[in-house]
């Protein structure tokens, strides 16, 4: 069966604090990167409208997850050293736990984990000539748990985290993402449940950099323009220099679901720049 | 010259509680197990994350740094992943 829904959304830390105090004492601690970056903080009031419009465009995206009546979300993430260190990291991970768990300030979450899915698409990926990592041990962290918390906060449906790495040189191309992502379309078609497929990160910042607090809105603008215009497969040509120097690294995740989408035209898009680290992005694509 | 070392010490004062408390009691100590320069340690000591970040720490796993600053030991950065 055809995937039935496909999202990406941002997931950065500040979207699930709470405005004013939780707010601004995680920024404090970022402003040590950057001091500068304190400067461009927005109001309490400003604060408290980006939360309501990330809520809004959250709340779209669960509508149009929920309409598609999923039997199993995919959660495509980068780890930001949780569970893999320079040790060992994984340019592509896939979960093959029985339940997934995670703690994000005072919310708890836990899922049952889709392992036989995850077993299909390692298998499938080794066939087609993509050997992607796995374990049966992964800890949930904000990148998961922040979309999470607004599109599936009940434990209704299994997840299935997918980790790409973004953050650890060198990192996988545009195009190789896209690949995978074109892999994981191929599973679901020969899937008989209903499989959504959600990409998590982004856009553009410059987390743990002196840069904290830069954000070009303009290339994210341009990526949010390409993916409603369905053309997301000419951004598999982008260079890793251009989405890094724009601070889109975690768009790598989003290029995984635009491999699952093909040229299909997004439905919603929303875009809306903190303006102190991160232009928060969110996309629905309707598939049934 | 690695920063594995450098990243490793702030790897475990991120993920593993026991290596934090033993930091938070003896920092000279505790940094002692690992094979860090001189200047490692010493910018370690100083907890400024740019100066680590200058030396080769992950811009992210720097920040660690600054869970043994009193002036952040609350902070609710640490109740988040």
């Amino acid at each position: 069966m055809p995937l039935v829904s496909a999202l990406a959304a941002s997931h950065a830390p500040n979207i699930l604090l709470e405005p004013g105090s939780e707010w601004e004492e995680f920024m404090r601690l970022h402003y040590r990167m950057a001091p500068q970056a304190g400067a461009s903080k927005p109001t309490l009031e400003a604060q408290q409208k980006l939360r309501k419009d990330a809520e809004k465009a959250y709340a779209a995206l669960r509508s149009d997850l929920e309409a598609a009546k999923p039997d199993v979300l995919i959660v495509v993430a980068n780890d930001q050293f949780v569970n893999f260190f320079f040790n060992n990291i994984p340019t592509f991970f896939v979960t093959l736990a029985d339940e997934v768990k995670g703690q994000f300030t005072r919310h708890k979450f836990r899922y049952r984990n889709h392992k036989e899915l995850g077993r299909a698409i390692l298998r499938t990926g080794l066939e087609k000539g993509i050997d992607l990592s796995f374990g049966e041990h992964v800890e949930l962290q904000h990148t998961q748990v922040v979309p999470l918390y607004f599109l599936l906060p009940e434990p209704k449906i299994p997840i299935l985290p997918i980790y790409v790495n973004t953050w650890v040189d060198p990192i996988p191309t545009p195009r190789r993402c896209y690949r995978v992502g074109e892999l994981i379309r191929d599973v679901a078609s020969a899937s008989n449940e209903r499989i959504a497929i959600l990409a998590t990160g982004g856009l553009s910042h410059f987390p743990g950099s002196p840069r904290i607090g830069e954000i070009d809105t303009h290339f994210d603008h341009e990526l949010l323009e390409i993916i409603r215009d369905g053309k997301g497969r000419t951004l598999a040509d982008y260079s890793l220099e251009r989405l890094l120097q724009a601070g889109d690294s975690e768009f790598l995740n989003w290029m995984v679901v635009l491999g699952t989408v093909g040229d299909t035209k997004a439905a919603t898009t929303f875009y809306m720049p903190d303006h102190v680290a991160t232009g928060w992005g969110f996309v629905s694509w309707k598939l049934t | 010259m690695s920063s594995y070392q450098l990243n490793r010490f702030l790897f475990d004062l991120k993920m593993n509680e026991a290596v934090f408390q033993q930091a938070l009691n003896n920092l000279s100590e505790t940094t002692s197990r690992y094979d860090l320069s001189a200047e490692e340690k010493e910018a370690l000591m100083a907890g400024d994350p740019r100066r680590l970040r200058q030396l080769g720490a992950h811009g992210m796993l720097a920040l660690y740094i600054m869970r043994l600053n009193p002036d952040f030991k609350t902070n609710i950065y640490w109740s988040q992943k």
